[in-house]
């Protein structure tokens, strides 16, 4: 009786599954005739569609701040603004791909671009960034990064904003107890282990054990190692020595001397474990700043660089920066680019990093008094202009790089803290994935 | 002796697990509201205040002022009410089909209506998105009430089909006879037997539009049309916590269900028997 | 009622039209009815779940466009053998849904038979009591995250004012208690469904059942067993056939509190599926995965509905 019915269904999507072939093609063929359109006359009537990656009520005023000083500026050009909520900024992103309706400029995490310029939608932006006069003033690391990562080599965002992993600490604790803030790694371990005090609720440091953890642990397993390449003859330096030493002493910290919600914990626990005074250490970036700001009294929050390896280095992850991206399929590229520069310029960048806190990547803006006065932002720059900082490079180019480290980096973390995994076990399989993913990639592409 | 008995019977099998059910059910959301009320530095402040210290309106006015949460609302007023009348009109045709008839197909029919429901929402976003752009409907509330409609009439049809079959076919042969064609009879005679059980099953359909995200952040790309759900988790992104705002929020969306089930509350109960007596 | 009085009378009174040539036309009026739900469905449905299955059958990484190409049956051969996650969240996934629905039903049903009694402000209470079912998965979360929460939650504290603990506790932090913890969450939820479809049932049964009952001398428990339970029989297997399929599907409540953690120990079916086709962009190996649940609800809708003789000609 139900054959019937199954039947239908089975035709059914097969009919489905060849129109979505045609409508797939189809479309592909008349984006192409899109971009190469005429040249544009530069006073005609522009709608552009902007979207904003990290949404909400503190960054979403800025961009309409923003997009208001632009408007005026360019009488001609409108400017729709979009925020998305940010857990779910990359499957949107991801969606309007693959379904060829992009935005005509958004904001691009650098670890998008090599994915998205694989996907071709994104628009190179190099003959326009040439063409600019400020283009000597964008921080040069950080375009000549976004242009290393992508396939062809092309810069597809340009960086309005970098951060950096940091540790905040409690000063006033630290006083109290009369002890050191850590600089090097003994020294953190030592802290974490003495500011912890159980009996009043006080733990000396806090781990993001939950979603979005693995970000973290990666930034301080280099950090610990000085460990300049994430792949080296098509090994990954994940499973070397240094990075099992460091995890065993880590993950030791568990339960000990951090809160035993850890292993579960979020953006927003770990945080609040912070902000409520139950922690005295938590790794985050300078991002964070505000929410502590909203939170603590000023003398009980500060922001210190990531303790320095062995032979006394700091170590900084490439490419924590975000951009202004242009979509391919955008009717109005010079418009979209007018927007792009607008953005990046000194006065807007300015005005964002300061309300957001973050480090300008506009050179011109960062002798602003507003700069030399945020203590967290000349913290990060103590480890940016040191000469012996050093850069690793994550391959934000594996197509499998971020589902690794969401899929088996994170809930390996949890393994690893509830004991049911070791770390060398853990560290193994996580290498493999990156080889795996590595050696996927070669083949296909150098073939 | 027998009335105190009676008395500790009464206390033991019906005041006691009463009273722990209303705490069970009430205490969220007396804490949300409570949270809402508290200025954001109390919030995460311990010892706990079981009650806000220095109460403050501050997080209402920053949930409906700064996220342009006012036109979220709307939006999601004008989706809901136009999901629920489409849903109500065409799930009382096939509940009526399926209460009033025998007919080839049917199980296929009902068959079919389950199987819409086993497949998770996320993997069916990229598929909508394309009919829907083919369609020239993103950013268009057309595009959600569209959706929406389709993804409830499976489940109200067999609602309807339940409240339908307790409505006695005599009343309608009656009409019949007195000249009415079958959507006369249906319009007239059934429709207003069937207050309670449209009742129930717009409230269902209402609720789930009201409270549905995802859907509608994928489908609109334009910041003045996303409904409530998106606008509520704006404010709960990194670097973006602001849990007074959220509960405050969170309170607000609630409003419109809460007087939606203080005044549907006696037909739902009545509607949602008639259903699935079957 | 007063509505359904006013308006029967113009029902009654209705004009005659047409005479009727019935007899053919009848036989498509059902065909007619459900044609535009029918129609709703296969367009905006269908197409979807089409490509689900279309693409089970392909390496289709969203990420990674150039990987693409035809996977046969390989997707299918990885979960059943290759895929260590599978089999453990089929089982969180049945420890899930039979511990949701199992104890929505008790509680729903004793909470359904204390609404059924008189008392004072029973409509406020009852509208008290259904609130819940109001509230989005994802609002739900959130209160729910605040209140675990170990430095911040006002559940540790309630408890160690009532001295039930003596120190904070990590709800969501151990395998047991974090799946405990969402348990009771996703029930706060759930049980006004089951409340207010069988509160409605239990109002329907004759009063004259109850008196006979007394009549025969039958006790609470017995009158519980042979007369009210058999009276909800049907209520009770639709909305279980359809709390299966929902709580089968939903996500929210676990997403958000513990992420599936810790170590995917709390990761059902539909997260892993997410897990894979969202967060991981593997959407032919989602889509393969989505298979297998369908094939699974399938099955278990078509025996559940032979076994209770639901779909037997009852209507």
């Amino acid at each position: 009786m139900y054959t019937k019915f199954f039947k239908t269904v089975a035709a059914t999507s097969m009919a489905a599954s060849l129109l979505l072939a045609g409508c797939s093609s189809d479309s592909g063929s008349s984006k192409e005739a899109n971009t190469k359109e005429k040249k544009e006359d530069p006073n005609e009537k522009v709608t552009l569609t902007f979207w904003d990656e990290n949404a909400g009520p503190q960054r979403t005023p800025i961009w309409e701040e923003l997009i208001k000083r632009f408007e005026e500026k360019n009488p001609n050009i409108d400017v729709e603004y979009v925020g998305l909520p940010k857990d779910s900024a990359k499957a949107k992103y991801d969606a309007s791909i693959a379904a060829e309706d992009t935005p005509d400029v958004g904001s691009v995490q650098t670890s998008w671009l090599p994915e998205f310029a694989l996907r071709e939608a994104l628009l190179p932006l190099d003959s326009y960034f040439d063409k600019w006069d400020e283009k000597g003033k964008i921080n040069k690391g950080a375009v000549a990064f976004n242009k290393e990562i992508v396939v062809d080599h092309k810069l597809y965002g340009v960086p309005y904003t970098q951060n950096l992993d940091i540790l905040w600490v409690r000063p006033d604790w630290f006083k109290e107890k009369g002890t050191k803030i850590p600089e090097t790694w003994d020294e953190f371990f030592t802290a974490a282990q003495q500011q912890t005090d159980k009996a009043n609720n006080r733990y000396g440091y806090t781990i993001r054990g939950g979603a979005g953890g693995s970000f973290q642990l990666q930034r301080l397993m280099y950090a610990y190692s000085g460990e300049k390449d994430y792949i080296k003859d098509g090994k990954s330096t994940i499973n070397n020595k240094k990075h099992v030493e460091f995890l065993k002493k880590y993950f030791a910290l568990y339960k000990q001397n951090t809160p035993q919600s850890d292993i579960t914990n979020g953006y927003k626990e770990m945080i609040a474990g912070f902000d409520t005074g139950a922690v005295a250490m938590v790794q985050h970036n300078i991002g964070s700043f505000g929410e502590h700001k909203e939170a603590l009294q000023p003398d009980q929050f500060q922001a210190i660089p990531l303790p320095k390896t062995a032979d006394g280095k700091y170590v900084a992850e490439g490419g924590n920066t975000i951009g202004i991206s242009v979509f391919k399929t955008t009717k109005h590229p010079d418009a979209a680019w007018k927007l792009a520069a607008f953005l990046n310029s000194k006065e807007s960048q300015s005005y964002w990093n300061q309300q957001v806190g973050q480090i300008p990547t506009n050179s011109d803006v960062l002798s602003e008094s507003w700069v030399k006065d945020s203590p967290h932002i000349q913290t990060a720059f103590k480890v940016y202009d040191d000469k012996e900082t050093i850069l690793y490079e994550p391959p934000f180019y594996l197509p499998e790089y971020r589902s690794i480290l969401d899929t088996v980096v994170d809930p390996g973390t949890q393994a690893v803290m509830s004991g049911k995994m070791t770390v060398e076990e853990f560290l193994n399989e996580w290498a493999k994935a990156i080889e795996d993913a590595q050696k996927k990639y070669d083949e296909h592409f150098k073939k | 002796m027998i009335k105190t008995k009676k008395r500790v019977d009464r206390l033991l099998t019906f005041n006691l697990p009463l009273l722990v059910m209303l705490i069970f059910t009430l205490f969220p959301l007396y804490w949300t509201i409570n949270t809402a009320f508290k200025h954001e530095g109390d919030i995460i402040k311990r010892p706990l205040g079981y009650v806000p210290a220095s109460p403050t309106i501050d997080n209402f006015v920053t949930a409906w002022t700064n996220v342009g949460f006012s036109t979220y609302f709307k939006n999601s007023l004008l989706v809901g009410v136009c999901t629920v009348f489409i849903v109500l009109i065409l799930s009382t045709l096939s509940g009526y089909a399926l209460s009033r008839y025998k007919f080839k197909g049917k199980r296929a029919f009902l068959l079919m209506l389950l199987c819409t429901q086993f497949i998770p929402r996320s993997m069916l976003i990229i598929p909508l998105f394309i009919i829907f752009k083919f369609l020239g409907l993103i950013s268009n509330p057309l595009s959600l009430i569209i959706t929406y409609a389709a993804v409830e009439i499976p489940f109200t049809t067999v609602l309807m089909n339940g409240f339908i079959s307790n409505v006695p076919r005599e009343l309608e042969e009656a009409a019949m006879v007195d000249g009415c064609n079958k959507l006369q009879a249906i319009r007239y005679v059934i429709f207003p037997l069937l207050v309670p059980g449209i009742v129930a099953t717009s409230v269902f359909t209402f609720i789930y539009t009201w409270n549905e995200f995802l859907i509608a952040l994928m489908l609109t790309n334009q910041q003045g049309k996303f409904t409530l759900p998106v606008g509520l988790s704006y404010m709960m992104g990194e670097f973006n916590i602001n849990y007074g705002a959220l509960a405050a929020g969170s309170v607000i969306a609630l409003i419109p269900a809460v007087i939606l089930f203080a005044y549907a509350q006696k037909h739902l109960v009545n509607g949602m028997g008639g259903a699935v007596k079957g | 009622m007063n509505l359904r009085q006013e308006l029967e009378v113009p029902a009654v009174s209705t004009e005659k039209k047409k005479p009727l040539k019935k007899f053919k036309i009848d036989k498509w009026i059902p065909y007619l009815f459900i044609l535009p739900s029918t129609l709703m469905i296969v367009t905006f449905l269908f197409y979807p779940i089409g490509t689900v299955f279309y693409y089970s059958l392909q390496h289709y990484d969203i990420s990674a466009p150039f990987y693409n190409a035809f996977a046969g049956l390989d997707n299918f051969k990885k979960i059943f053998t290759e895929d260590k996650l599978f089999f453990p969240s089929l089982l969180t996934t049945l420890k899930w849904v039979v511990s949701e629905v199992g104890l929505q039903l008790i509680f729903g049903l004793t909470a359904a038979l204390l609404l059924n009694q008189k008392f004072k402000f029973r409509g406020m209470v009852r509208s008290a009591a259904f609130i819940p079912w109001a509230i989005s998965g994802v609002l739900a979360s959130v209160m729910w995250s605040l209140m675990f929460n170990e430095h911040m939650g006002v559940i540790n504290d309630l408890f160690m004012r009532l001295g039930i603990i003596s120190e904070s506790k990590a709800w969501l932090a151990g395998s047991t208690s974090a799946f405990i913890s969402v348990v009771i969450a996703e029930l706060w939820r759930g049980i006004p469904f089951f409340a207010i479809t069988l509160l409605a049932s239990l109002q329907s049964i004759p009063e004259e059942l109850y008196e006979a009952a007394k009549v025969d001398g039958a006790n609470r428990v017995k009158t519980f067993l042979y007369v009210t339970l058999p009276s909800l029989k049907n209520t009770i297997v639709l909305t279980t056939l359809l709390r299966v399929i929902w709580e089968f599907n939903n996500v929210d409540l676990l997403f958000n509190l513990t992420g599936g953690g810790p170590a995917h120990s709390t990761t059902t079916l539909t997260m892993y599926i997410a897990e894979q086709a969202v967060h991981g962009s593997n959407f032919g190996y989602g889509s393969a995965l989505t298979v297998v649940v369908f094939a699974i609800l399938l099955v278990f809708a078509i025996i559940y509905l032979r076994i209770t003789r639901y779909d037997r000609e009852g209507n």
